[in-house]
């Protein structure tokens, strides 16, 4: 370890170095590569955990274990795979696609398309959660606790968004019962998303990577204790506005 | 100039008011459970010091209490976790900064263990933050936590 003068006086080196980390920086096009790839990965991981389970529901269909009931189906399925990390979500799967079949919700194509990419918009969204969470703990190590919800989100909206993407949130509006609005003029996880099939696909495909941001935020929430949802809404590439719905706890109503 | 503090015992609470690590330092082992007593009694007092200072409230909370020879320092973090630290008490001068750098260097520690994304594997995709992971403490996941500790009060203890 080298020696290096200490700002304190009488507190030890190592201790001021383990107590105040320097804070480690990546390069911002990593993210932006990262995030390409990731997509891509979790669309195949998905779509081949999606696959299994099928196949497992149509084995013990065809076996007779189980009757046509589906919510039972879930059950059994998050049992029977255990440990493993695709437990749950295969619930969500198979009871997102039961639900995609029963319903007769406007066009079967849109809902088809939603059921495919749902387990890989709610990969990105845990991934963004685990990330949020970590994110708010570094950030807010050393300043004091927060109030309130608009506190957090003013926090959001700077600190995090600063760290995240260099740069602040362009608008953020309240209604002041817990819904929030944060729109980015250039929202930089969408900026350079373009596809060659026009804009209805472009905005599909931004909607898929601005799920992280919103999964971090919604982690963010959750570990300063507000459970809420997270809805990002794209019109044009690249302006972005995420809607925020905090459940308030009844002391702040 | 070495530093004064004996840090005695450390422990780590989580925003439910669950445990989540209580090390100690000390040699004597069949005391050690007084420490799970002390931060028990501590809880009470954090909640009322929190709710005490309302808006203008900082991390650092300062003295909570001292008993026969041990002196409790308590530290919430934003995210509401609590850690109370157990410094034998002695006569000498104990300086705030120090007691805050040593608070700040148990933070991060904690921050590094939680960061770990294979820590929750096994829990559920819409859990809010709840104890699951926390209760598997002693498993090999919290290895490196444990060990940071350690290296934090070994810091203290040989400078």
């Amino acid at each position: 370890m080298t020696s290096r003068p200490s700002t304190s006086s009488l507190a030890p080196i190592s201790l001021a170095t383990l107590s105040d980390p320097p804070i480690k920086l990546i390069d911002g096009a990593a993210f932006d590569y990262f995030l390409i790839e990731m997509a891509s990965t979790l669309r195949e991981s998905a779509a081949f955990a999606t696959a299994r389970t099928k196949r497992i529901e149509a084995e013990m269909l065809e076996a007779g274990l189980i009757p046509a009931a589906t919510p039972a189906v879930a059950q059994s399925m998050s049992k029977k795979t255990g440990g493993s990390a695709a437990g749950p979500r295969d619930s969500v799967t198979s009871l997102s696609s039961t639900r995609g079949g029963k319903s007769t919700s406007s066009s079967a194509a849109a809902s088809a398309v939603d059921e495919e990419d749902e387990p890989l918009r709610a990969r990105l969204e845990t991934i963004g959660m685990h990330v949020g969470t970590c994110f708010a703990e570094r950030l807010c190590a050393h300043r004091p606790p927060f109030d309130d919800t608009l506190e957090v989100m003013k926090f959001i909206c700077k600190d995090v968004w600063v760290a995240l993407f260099d740069k602040q949130v362009d608008n953020l509006r309240t209604n002041r019962r817990g819904m929030f609005q944060l729109s980015d003029a250039l929202f930089k996880p969408i900026q350079r998303v373009s596809s060659y099939l026009g804009r209805g696909e472009t905005i599909k495909k931004a909607r898929l990577y601005a799920t992280l941001p919103a999964g971090i935020i919604r982690g963010i929430l959750a570990t300063m204790g507000y459970s809420g949802t997270v809805v990002p809404e794209i019109t044009s590439v690249p302006q972005c506005t995420l809607k925020v719905n905090i459940k308030l706890p009844k002391s702040e109503m | 100039m070495p530093s004064t503090l004996k840090l005695n015992a450390v422990a780590f609470i989580s925003p439910q008011n669950h445990p989540i690590l209580i090390r100690t330092f000390s040699k004597q082992d069949e005391n050690t459970i007084k420490y799970h007593y002390i931060a028990h009694t501590s809880l009470d007092i954090i909640e009322e010091r929190a709710n005490m200072t309302g808006k203008l409230g900082d991390c650092y909370l300062g003295l909570l209490y001292s008993m026969e020879d041990v002196a409790v320092y308590g530290y919430i973090t934003p995210l509401k976790v609590k850690i109370v630290l157990a410094l034998a008490l002695s006569d000498a001068v104990v300086k705030d900064v120090e007691v805050i750098m040593l608070f700040k260097a148990m933070h991060m520690a904690y921050y590094s263990a939680i960061s770990n994304p294979f820590l929750r594997l096994e829990s559920s995709m819409d859990s809010s933050i709840d104890q699951s992971p926390h209760i598997l403490v002693g498993s090999p996941k919290w290895k490196n936590f444990r060990k940071r500790v350690d290296e934090i009060a070994r810091t203290l203890g040989t400078s």
